[in-house]
């Protein structure tokens, strides 16, 4: 899965957390085949809820690219893509890590 | 005394700071620190020397710990990405009021129940009167004017939503989540801690702010002389334009002059009381968009 965090790639210890970016920490954590890197368990927790949400809605059984923009504070507006398809949707997550709001857009 | 921001444990120095932090974020992947250097710091992982270097002056104080608040607060909720809901009130829909009315009401009465256990812990007699005046004012009404929940609830009634429903609706969990937070302050921290948490969160209001850097005000101003907004609407944000200009100074003066020995420990629970807040200014937006699904927008642009 390629992923681009706020206009960067990311998902590996050089890049930085497949959700957030950050380069702190050292969790792995694999999704759909691919070994990738977050910040905290909790990143990870949200990131699983997240692609797990979106391919309920999208009846995908898996990603190619994951493009997302924003933070904690304001939540994240996102494009998946698969093949020619895409998605965009807005998440923002509660304090459990589960999905608190998600809105296709 | 240097304290690491996340846990609260106390060190000697910053670099001692610095080697528990790196080894709470770095070699266990501690999700609290981990958030907190994200949050605050920098998202790009440091040397243990860099790392020392950033804690320290991210903590100095050269202005005063009224300033080092205020600032801090302005980047969080004024800075370059300015919190969406002060986004969403530069022209509030009636979404955004209500919103703001119906979680707003547990926010008030929390805040004077908060505010209340600092005129319980205190032994200085002008914290006391300083406290009791803003309960009065918030909560009771005050030289023959309304409380701001009352003119909270009248805004809401002249929106079109009866008090009855104003009143029986219950928290969303982000601004539930915001009030246990400073609830959980109030009973375990010393009342300055209580006292920085609560009143730097009036700096939302507080005009000046716009002195020091803020990108935008509350809300535009243009609002109050306007006719596209009832009465009701117009006398509730007048209130807070009005009052809480010296009001939050005032407050964060009193927290400066008795903070001696403790800074450190009223700065790292204001941090936390901003993500509280964060969440909560969150939840309001939250409300609104429930009520009117086109709120989207303000976010998602
Ligand atoms: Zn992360
Ligand atoms: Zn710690």
């Amino acid at each position: 899965m390629k992923i681009i965090v706020n206009g960067k790639e990311a998902g590996s210890k050089e890049t930085g957390c497949a959700l957030c970016g950050a380069t702190w920490g050292e969790y792995y954590e694999e999704i759909d085949g691919d070994r990738l890197f977050f910040c905290c368990d909790f990143c990870a927790l949200e990131f699983k809820n997240m692609v797990n949400e979106v391919k309920k809605r999208t009846g995908w059984s898996k990603i190619d690219e994951l493009i997302i923009n924003g933070n904690y504070y304001t939540g994240r507006t996102c494009i998946a893509k698969l093949g020619e398809k895409e998605y965009k949707f807005y998440v923002k997550f509660n304090e459990e890590g589960d999905v608190g709001i998600f809105k296709e857009v | 005394m240097p304290i690491c921001p996340s846990c609260e444990i106390k060190f000697n120095n910053w670099y001692d700071v610095a080697e528990h932090i790196d080894l709470m974020a770095n070699k266990r992947s501690d999700k609290s620190h981990v958030m907190w250097l994200n949050r605050n710091l920098s998202i790009k992982r440091l040397s243990k020397e860099e790392l020392a270097k950033k804690l320290e002056d991210y903590f100095s104080t050269p202005e005063g710990l009224g300033m080092w608040i205020r600032k801090r607060f302005i980047e969080k909720f004024y800075g370059e990405n300015p919190h969406p809901f002060i986004l969403a009130m530069q022209k509030p829909t009636r979404g955004v009021l209500l919103g703001y009315v119906i979680e707003h009401q547990h926010f008030l009465k929390n805040w004077v129940k908060v505010l209340s256990s600092i005129v319980f812990k205190t032994d200085k007699d002008e914290v006391v009167e300083y406290e009791l005046e803003n309960i009065a004012v918030e909560f009771i009404g005050y030289k023959g004017r309304p409380s701001h929940y009352e003119l909270l609830l009248r805004m809401g009634e002249s929106l079109g939503m009866s008090r009855e429903k104003i009143l029986n609706t219950q928290p969303l969990p982000d601004t539930q989540f915001a009030i246990n937070t400073w609830r959980r302050i109030a009973e375990e921290k010393h009342w300055l801690i209580t006292m920085a948490c609560m009143h730097s969160l009036e700096l939302v209001a507080d005009r000046s702010l716009r002195n020091y850097g803020a990108k935008l005000h509350y809300f535009d101003p243009q609002i109050l002389t306007s006719d596209e907004y009832s009465q009701a609407v117009k006398d509730f944000l007048r209130e807070g334009y009005e009052a809480d200009v010296s009001h939050a100074g005032e407050a964060l003066h009193l927290v400066e002059k008795y903070a001696k020995g403790i800074e450190e420990e009223i700065q790292i629970n204001v941090l936390k009381s901003f993500d509280a807040f964060s969440k909560y200014l969150f939840a309001r937006l939250e409300r609104g968009i429930e009520l009117e699904p086109q709120l989207m927008r303000v976010i998602t642009r």
